[in-house]
């Protein structure tokens, strides 16, 4: 049945406003069930840990100490990542480069570090490099024991940020390659060396494009910082264990820096969402 | 007066593929010739060799007295290309304009981080050309918030700050919206009316028939024949030529 109208159709019909508001409560239901089945979880929780005679109390008593190393986890990271990015742009060019020493030399290293534990590397920074001093002082180059035998927090910001950047070169590789050949061959065209082209044109738009991994890649590496406990940093994980380990509760101390890790987290991804959001207000959808 | 690009035995491969067979070509200062050809046959390979965004399997390329062989070592072939850039404007099928800059900062950044201009000057010559194509009131927006003749447009005006001879046309109209292409070729017309020299590679024979100086068919990598648009248009010689004609006309 079709009426010979001119008037705009301004508003969805009755009945299609009843299906939408239909749609709504749906929804809605299934979050408010979600929320239910959370909060079980929990509850659930509490009274286990109830029965296993969990001591909250402890919990608080000692939460100053643990929470100190938040400070020490977060440099560490933070310099980790820092160190991981500009190894992640010197890396990406030289996966890219026509130059077979710089080629080589990237390849090798992400290759390398991608394929042994970060456990490994750093051990091999803690405990390998004095080794590598020592030797290197007995033939005769002085001062180098020293100068190899690391203070633990230099040394875990170096294993992560090594250990990352390989992966992250790969991930600026990507960015940059993903870059249509038609920004190249007009900055070429209007007259740009190679050079000026990755400068200009390439790298400020790879980076958008990275920056969503490079948030992820921060968030790991927050839970990762706490294999530099091995060195002996006092962040986080250190020091839940060193005091679960002393007063024989360890399961508290842990699931306190659980806790932490896990808010910490929570924050980061929450603020990233809003760079992320940020950036994409110039994007046409 | 000496043709102002000579082409001399191009032939281009890739991989196995045979491409450009062997094109020789003269254009003059301040010709239009239109480059016709069913797609597949060579047409941009063919424009996209004379700067060097693909590099010649063989034979010679000269333009404005800057000649380049196809086997040149490295250190003066870059030199070469280079200076060749500077002589030559491009505008792409896909506008492919800077998304991170404004229209004017697209149009801007050739002078100054190829020529080193400041920014005022570079500016200045930006505005005017921007005005030229009619854009002016969107020097400030995106790209993304343009529509796709504004960024051809805006492309036209970036390949003429670098104050090109010879401006390279491949097939500017193609990717647009019907209604979005006149406003293109006028841009283009009035190009030609000032005296460039330009190479367009189009499908549009209304342009070719107004402006243009000489036709050239191109099949399978060789020129198939030439002329006048009259001449082409109306007196095709070559089975090939009448037979594609016949197509798009």
């Amino acid at each position: 049945m079709s009426s010979t109208s001119t008037v705009v159709v301004a508003q969805p019909s009755a009945e299609a406003q009843q299906n939408i508001a239909c749609q709504r409560a749906k929804v809605r239901g299934f979050v408010i069930k979600l929320i239910v089945v959370w909060l079980g979880i929990f509850v659930t929780l509490g009274v286990v840990f109830n029965l296993l005679r969990f001591d909250v109390n402890f919990m608080f008593d000692r939460l100053d100490f643990i929470i100190e190393g938040i400070e020490y986890t977060l440099i560490v990271s933070a310099a980790g990542i820092t160190v991981a990015i500009i190894l992640a742009l010197i890396g990406a060019l030289g996966r890219l480069s026509r130059n077979p020493i710089a080629n080589a030399v990237a390849t090798f290293y992400v290759s390398f570090i991608r394929g042994t534990p970060l456990l490994v590397q750093v051990y091999v920074w803690y405990l390998g490099l004095p080794q590598i001093g020592q030797q290197l002082e007995a033939i005769g180059l002085a001062g180098a024991q020293k100068l190899l035998t690391l203070p633990a927090i230099p040394a875990g910001v170096l294993a992560l940020g090594v250990c990352y950047g390989a992966y992250m070169t790969e991930t600026f590789r990507a960015g940059i390659q993903s870059i249509r050949k038609g920004q190249t061959e007009a900055a070429y065209s209007v007259g740009m060396t190679p050079s000026q082209t990755m400068r200009r044109i390439i790298l400020p738009q790879a980076l958008r494009v990275v920056i969503p991994p490079i948030g992820n890649d921060f968030v790991a590496m927050i839970k990762d910082s706490s294999l530099v406990s091995v060195m002996g940093v006092w962040e986080l994980t250190y020091r839940a264990t060193k005091m679960g380990r002393r007063y024989f509760r360890s399961l508290e101390t842990l699931t306190v820096a659980a806790i932490v890790y896990w808010v910490m987290c929570i924050v980061l991804q929450a603020l990233q969402a809003r760079l992320e959001a940020h950036m994409g207000r110039g994007e046409r959808k | 007066m000496a043709p102002i690009i000579k082409v001399r035995n191009l032939e281009k491969c890739f991989g196995k593929l045979y491409v450009l067979r062997g094109l020789d070509l003269d254009v003059e200062v301040g010709e239009v010739l239109v480059v016709i050809g069913r797609s597949g046959s060579g047409k941009s390979t063919f424009l996209r060799c004379l700067n060097f965004l693909e590099e010649p399997t063989a034979g010679t390329i000269e333009i404005d007295g800057v000649v380049i062989p196809a086997g040149e070592p490295g250190r003066e072939h870059r030199a070469h290309i280079q200076q060749i850039r500077a002589k030559t404007g491009m505008v792409f099928q896909h506008f492919n304009l800077f998304p991170h800059m404004t229209a004017l900062g697209n149009v801007i950044e050739g002078p100054m981080t190829v020529k080193g201009m400041s920014r005022g000057q570079a500016t200045e010559i930006g505005e005017r050309l921007l005005g030229w194509v009619g854009l002016m009131d969107k020097r400030d927006e995106y790209p993304a918030r343009l529509s796709g003749g504004q960024q051809q447009r805006v492309a036209i005006a970036r390949a003429l700050a670098m104050e090109p001879k010879i401006m390279l046309f491949d097939e500017p109209t193609s990717a647009l919206d019907p209604e979005l292409i006149g406003e293109v070729l006028d841009v283009m017309k009035r190009l030609a009316r000032e005296g460039m020299t330009m190479i367009v590679v189009t499908h549009e024979m209304g342009f070719a028939r107004e402006v243009a100086h000489r036709i050239i068919f191109m099949d399978d990598g060789v020129w198939v024949e030439e002329g006048t648009p009259k001449e082409m248009f109306e007196h095709p010689q070559d089975p090939r030529t009448k037979d594609f004609l016949r197509h798009i006309l």
